[in-house]
């Protein structure tokens, strides 16, 4: 039976209205006992017994941790050296060619530059991870494998997900025989990337993809890059396999472009059939010039949960990932011209799977006992501030345990 | 005072990598800098008979110290406990609440003025373009804490400082407070929405450029009244730019409208800007509401851009890190600089054109006589600097390392 005292919490109550306005959040500062990777306790003050590990928060802010929703750590220049990606000329193909030569290439390094990737997310507060995994023609499974082996050695530190990915193509590079490999392997869910650019046969790629899933009892989680029309297209027919195959809240679509581009009643009609399905959405917050972002916080408002990934760190894909979540919030802040207390605090379920300390209206519902202890310690006052100011994590509790310190030089607190 | 600093990682030009793709050739270098400049650039391999003070900079990569060159230091509330915007409805409630608080905020003007110049500096800015509130709340109590702050760093940073009215120039005695700024240590005269905040387009920019005049000083104008409406006014100010004979003396901050036009009205007032000198500084803004200038096609047409970070963590925004190098990867980033060469030559947004290599990939800098501003990085390229912003920095303005 393990134990850990944290003292000293801060925990936020509730928010601060003046007039009609929300300007604050008001918090208070708690002991919080856990037992065996659970809240068992949280009180203002609570003696602890002799075999209990005590941490003194200096009142730092407690808030739930972050789930890594979007990563591909079986393919990254990062722990290497420094290389940028190569000028694309054919869209999404110029890197599916690049691939067939680069990644056997790598695959020396491949463990090792997923293990680093692994210990740079969990120093950012990550303590669940969902990787899409290559599968293809040169690859084959061994991506599988590798991700596999390294992801195992964390498992008394974070939980997982690892996506079987046929990147160059389910149909295209013809893997079918592959991915039910993968899936055999221990792959957790079925993935996938654009039916209509890729595969060029819509209905019969999606189709696999279900019967697949169907038969590992697995979920998806697909790629769809296209837009406005197509997308859309695209994600009316999932839906539709995903009523068939009963697979309600085991869908998800990664990136979902169209999302972004579509006239509002079209949008409407499709987020309340998404949401019928429980179908949701990841997104790494692209800021592009030439591309907008999926209407975030509409689409969760309405039924439809949208989760954050990073994608890459440094890769042959791009070279500006930061693994940093507090960071993406801060940006998806900026995007959306979140900068008053309530929006600003609102945006962190967008990163840990939902978990808020304080729910819409302002009543505290985290961490409640029985509650799993998946946690952070950040120098900050409140989640808004957090995410404003981009305030530090200086300590990573995961199942219970304390798996992660950073030192961040003297405490600041609010004057972050 | 000379003092040696060994090792340093210079980029040298360009080479194709075994992958086929471009990369950077460095090579270690080492500087003698003599009060502030630099004296000498040996080869590494070069052994050094000095008497001298040495560092041994042990290979990191030297860029040349950053610019920042749109900022607000008298409004942040850096230095002051956490606290986020309130919401409003419309810009004008906006003022007003900033109007409330300025008084409160002015006693308090030179701590957060200094944490702010601390910041820029520590991340390797060692010059600031500050606009600071001229307005009828205040005065020019903003403009005394906001230099007396720089007087503290002037060993280390050089400055403009810039007579803003952002409560409208066209109203009490504003036009009275700006010049009194001016006699009072401000060094360039600031102007702010013509059409959305004067009313008055082209009595509001005669106004500005009469002042200008006046006093000898340079020109930046925040605009960010946005189409053809915001169009206009820069084309109006490069006439009146043109009649004064002006030329490379005024800018426009943000200048949204310039996304809003057509690719071929962006064609034609960016070839006016180029003739005129005109320079555009802008923030990178990618709020989902605004379109940013159109940075190359300017660029291209001979157009002076700079970043610079704005006023962050006020009454308008609380995000925002100042750091000015962020501003270079975000641009990077969202025009989707993806190569070796098209990533590095971001770096010039942020350097005032300063860069170790030209487009071509030939060395350029540092020379001999050059000012000894840098950036030392952990990194082996400018795009890698650009594209994974290495924490660790090392400062040295003038020749002086910050601490």
């Amino acid at each position: 039976m393990s134990k850990l005292l944290l003292k000293n919490v801060r925990l936020e109550e509730a928010y601060e209205r003046e007039n009609e306005h929300i300007v604050a959040t008001r918090t208070g500062i708690y002991d919080v006992l856990i037992e065996d990777g659970h809240v068992q306790q949280v009180d203002k003050d609570i003696v602890a017994d002799e075999d209990v590990e005590v941490i003194d928060a200096q009142q730092q802010l407690l808030v739930p941790s972050f789930r890594e929703m979007h990563i591909h750590i079986d393919k990254t220049y990062f722990g290497g050296e420094w290389q940028a990606p190569r000028p694309i000329t054919k869209g999404i193909l110029t890197r599916i060619e690049e691939e067939r030569t680069l990644l056997p290439k790598q695959l020396p390094t491949a463990a090792y530059r997923a293990e680093e990737m692994v210990k740079w997310l969990i120093s950012q507060g990550h303590t669940h991870i969902r990787s899409h995994c290559n599968v293809d023609p040169q690859i084959g499974t061994k991506h599988i494998e590798i991700t596999k082996q390294v992801l195992a050695n964390y498992q008394d530190q974070i939980t997982y997900d690892i996506v079987a990915f046929p990147q160059h193509g389910l149909l295209r590079s013809n893997v079918e025989g592959l991915i039910r490999e993968a899936m055999a392997m221990g792959a957790t869910l079925v993935g996938g990337v654009d039916p209509s650019i890729v595969d060029r046969n819509i209905e019969k790629s999606l189709q696999t993809t279900m019967g697949i899933a169907q038969d590992y009892n697995a979920g998806i989680d697909i790629h769809i890059h296209t837009a406005n029309t197509l997308g859309e297209f695209e994600f009316y027919k999932l839906i539709e396999l995903t009523k068939q195959a009963k697979k309600e809240g085991q869908v998800t679509i990664s990136h979902a472009m169209a999302l972004a581009d579509l006239e509002q009643s079209r949008l409407e009609n499709l987020v309340q059939a998404m949401a019928e399905v429980q179908m949701d959405v990841t997104t790494t917050v692209p800021i592009d010039l030439n591309r907008s972002t999926i209407p975030i916080p509409y689409l969760y408002n309405n039924g439809v949960k949208v989760s954050v990934g990073h994608d890459s760190l440094t890769d042959h894909w791009s070279p500006y990932g930061t693994g940093n979540t507090i960071m993406k919030l801060n940006v998806m802040a900026e995007r959306f011209r979140f900068i008053d207390e309530y929006s600003l605090s609102r945006a962190w379920k967008y990163a840990s799977g939902g978990i808020t300390p304080l729910n819409d209206v302002g009543e505290r519902v985290w961490p409640q006992v029985g509650d799993k202890a998946n946690m952070l310690l950040v120098d900050g006052v409140s989640t808004a501030h957090v995410i404003a100011r981009r305030c530090p994590i200086t300590t990573v509790i995961s199942q219970g345990k304390m798996i992660h310190q950073q030192d961040v030089g003297e405490l600041k607190g609010e004057f972050r | 005072m000379k003092h040696w600093l060994t090792n340093v990682l210079l980029e040298t030009g360009e080479y194709l990598k075994e992958n086929d793709t471009v990369g950077t050739k460095v090579e270690l270098f080492h500087l003698e800098i003599t009060d502030g400049f630099i004296s000498q650039i040996v080869p590494a391999t070069d052994a050094i008979d000095s008497q001298n003070e040495v560092t041994d900079m042990k290979g990191k990569l030297l860029l040349p110290a950053f610019k920042e060159m749109h900022n607000h230091l008298d409004k942040t509330y850096l230095s002051l406990p956490w606290k986020a915007c309130v919401p409003v409805k419309n810009l004008k409630e906006r003022l007003d609440r900033e109007a409330q608080e300025l008084s409160v905020l002015a006693t308090t003007g030179k701590q957060r003025a200094a944490a702010m110049i601390e910041k820029i500096l520590k991340n390797g800015a060692n010059h600031i373009r500050t606009h600071v509130n001229i307005d009828p709340y205040i005065g020019l109590k903003n403009l005394e804490g906001v230099l007396a702050a720089l007087d503290d760093y002037k060993d280390v940073v050089t400055s403009e400082v810039i007579a803003f009215p952002q409560h409208g120039l066209l109203r009490d005695d504003v036009p009275k407070l700006l010049r009194e700024a001016l006699r009072n240590g401000a060094t360039m005269i600031g102007g702010l929405d013509p059409a959305g905040i004067d009313n008055s387009i082209e009595p509001s920019l005669y106004e500005v450029m009469d002042i200008a005049q006046e006093f000898n000083v340079d020109v930046d104008i925040h605009l960010h009244d946005g189409g053809h409406v915001g169009y206009y006014t820069i084309d109006k100010w490069i006439d009146i730019v043109e009649d004064a004979k002006y030329q490379g003396r005024t800018a426009i901050s943000h200048a949204f409208s310039l996304g809003d036009v057509s690719i071929m009205e962006q064609h034609k007032i960016a070839d006016r800007l180029a003739q005129q000198q005109v320079k555009i500084m802008s923030t990178v803004p990618f709020d989902l509401r605004r379109l940013i200038p159109p940075i190359e096609l300017l660029t291209e047409h001979g157009v002076d851009v700079h970043f610079g970070c704005d006023g962050f963590y006020d009454s308008w925004s609380p995000n925002g890190s100042g750091d000015i190098l962020e501003k270079a990867t975000t641009f990077a980033d969202i025009s989707r600089k993806l190569d070796e060469r098209s990533i590095r030559q971001t770096l010039k947004y942020i350097t005032s054109g300063v860069t170790p290599l030209d487009a071509n990939g030939q060395k350029v800098w540092p020379n001999v006589k050059d000012e000894a501003s840098f950036v030392f990085f952990d990194a082996v390229s400018s795009a890698e600097v650009i594209a994974r912003k290495p924490s660790n920095r090392v400062v040295m303005s003038k020749g002086k390392f910050i601490n």
